[in-house]
């Protein structure tokens, strides 16, 4: 009896430690990255597509710094506990100013830190692995171009934030092995800008797609709507829209994102839509309408 | 059309009833519920739909079509204050769409209601198009500013 505890105990600590070492995150190697000359406008309109304001703002008490200035701390609720997004400023303590292009890419495209660890997926980088490196590059460049705020955002009120993180290693073999957006040849170019920008940077997937079991995209049932992400309320399909008579044709739902509720409509204000409004109401009027083609295409 | 003084005494009403969570009048959660969802929807729903087109240009600015949805909206929000009391965070049969943040920040939800009321009073003194088309974006923009903390999806 004592041999077979202990032949099980051995047993249990080498499953503990393959199931530690597979879960050790596999940094980048460094390969060499394409040359790039930084485009600092296309940097902000990413910036806008991609609503990293929404989750990064200032937190509560930063002081003194205008609400679009990426400076973290703004706390963020989900179901496993309230998360700080951190500072996105040049500032080489508590913000970016120590990170290079690559780690930066490493983190929008595998969700990986610097420190080796998992970032969270309430950082929608699922999504963003989809933005090619040009526009990666220009949003990092961008990034840098603002004032360097001093905010080291408080830790995440995470319950085993550790282990989270090590568990992050099976979703994240399920959630990125799903393909990343591509264009459609069959499609016109404006059609392919819009599938682009909602896929990619816009993410508009992690909140209007439902999840599998095991909180990857369902992406057979992609757009469907569903329980929201962050834990309460319902957010709607996106199949449909004209179809269904909740927007009159593709220039009344480009008016609608431009203007949201301030011309009444009426579904763009709840559950973080208010946010994706109004990052979307300042994207140029042709990408605004390929979102809107787009978006009109899911039948 | 309510005077100054009653939407500021309505105003000082709402936040006795938020703060010391005391619902004012004899009223159930579903009534309260069916009330406030009346004053949302044809009371700021009926002023959207006299605004919105002017807005767009679709109409011509109308001041009489104007005033009536104005004393539509007087009419169907008139209880406001006391539609808001802790007991009606669920109603019975009634759905609601009304967030517990309205109860755990009463004075946030309180401001929200102050800058529509501003917004409200600067609509309605405009007297032409050109001062209209100046004074509405702040309206809509009071909806959704508070929708955004303290309302769900509507689905
Ligand atoms: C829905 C919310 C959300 C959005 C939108 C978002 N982020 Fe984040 N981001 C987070 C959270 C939460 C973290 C922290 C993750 C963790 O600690 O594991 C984070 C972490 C990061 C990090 C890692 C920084 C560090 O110090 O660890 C970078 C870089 C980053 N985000 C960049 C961006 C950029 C660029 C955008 C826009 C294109 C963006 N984020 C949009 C929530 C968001
Ligand atoms: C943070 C989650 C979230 C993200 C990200 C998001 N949405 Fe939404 N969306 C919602 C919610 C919730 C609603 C319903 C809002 C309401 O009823 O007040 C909504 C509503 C909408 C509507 C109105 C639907 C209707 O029936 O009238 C459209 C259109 C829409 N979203 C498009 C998009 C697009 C395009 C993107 C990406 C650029 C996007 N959304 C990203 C949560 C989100
Ligand atoms: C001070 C906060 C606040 C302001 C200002 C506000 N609303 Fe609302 N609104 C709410 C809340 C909370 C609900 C959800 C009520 C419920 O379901 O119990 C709601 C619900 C609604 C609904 C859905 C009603 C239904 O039938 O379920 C509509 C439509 C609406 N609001 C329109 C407007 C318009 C238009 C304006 C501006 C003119 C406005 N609201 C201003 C808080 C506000």
């Amino acid at each position: 009896m004592k041999r077979i505890l202990q032949a099980l105990g051995a047993l249990a600590l080498l499953g503990l430690g393959v199931v530690w070492v597979i879960t050790t995150p596999v940094a980048l190697t460094s390969a060499v990255l394409p040359d790039h000359v930084a485009d600092l406008e296309n940097g902000k309109l990413l910036f806008n597509a991609g609503g990293c304001i929404s989750c990064h703002a200032p937190g509560p008490d930063v002081k003194d710094v205008a609400a679009d200035v990426p400076a973290g701390g703004k706390p963020l609720k989900t179901p496993i506990g309230i998360l700080y997004p951190p500072n996105l400023t040049p500032d080489p303590q508590s913000g970016l100013g120590n990170w290079k292009l690559q780690a930066f890419l490493a983190a929008m495209q595998q969700g990986l830190h610097p420190d080796g660890n998992h970032l969270i997926p309430a950082f929608p980088y699922g999504s963003y692995r989809s933005m090619t490196f040009g526009d990666v590059a220009d949003v990092f460049a961008y990034l840098n171009s603002f004032p360097a705020v001093k905010n080291q955002v408080p830790a995440h009120e995470v319950i085993g934030l550790p282990i989270v993180r090590r568990g992050l290693t099976f979703w994240k073999w399920l959630a990125l092995s799903q393909p990343v957006w591509k264009p459609d040849a069959a499609q016109s170019d404006s059609w392919n800008r819009g599938a682009y920008l909602v896929n990619g940077p816009g993410h508009c997937q992690e909140c209007h797609t439902p999840r599998t079991l095991f909180m990857t995209l369902d992406t057979s049932r992609a757009f469907m709507g569903g329980p929201h992400p962050e834990g309460k309320g319902k957010v709607p399909s996106l199949h449909g829209l004209v179809e269904r008579a909740r927007y009159k044709d593709a220039a009344d739902l480009v008016s609608a994102f431009q203007n949201g509720e301030v011309l009444g409509y009426e579904h763009m204000s709840g559950g973080g839509m208010g946010e994706v409004q109004g990052n979307l109401s300042k994207l140029p009027e042709a990408d605004v309408k390929a979102i809107a083609e787009y978006v009109l295409s899911l039948k | 059309m309510f005077s100054k003084m009653q939407w500021g005494l309505m105003a000082g009403v709402l936040a006795l009833s938020l703060g010391a969570g005391v619902a004012l009048a004899a009223m159930s959660a579903d009534d309260a519920i069916k009330a406030r969802k009346a004053c949302m929807k044809i009371g700021h729903g009926g002023v959207m739909g006299v605004a919105v087109p002017i807005m767009k240009g679709e109409k011509p600015f109308d001041a009489a079509a104007l005033k009536v949805a104005f004393a539509a909206e007087d009419a169907a929000c008139k209880d406001y204050a006391s539609l808001w009391g802790v007991d009606t965070q669920k109603g019975d049969k009634e759905t609601t769409h009304a967030k517990a943040e309205i109860w755990s920040d009463p004075k946030g939800f309180e401001a929200a209601g102050g800058d529509w009321y501003k917004a409200d009073q600067a609509v309605r003194a405009a007297t032409d198009e050109a001062s209209f088309k100046v004074a509405f974006p702040a309206l809509g923009k009071s909806c959704q500013s508070c929708h955004e903390k303290f309302r769900a999806p509507l689905q």
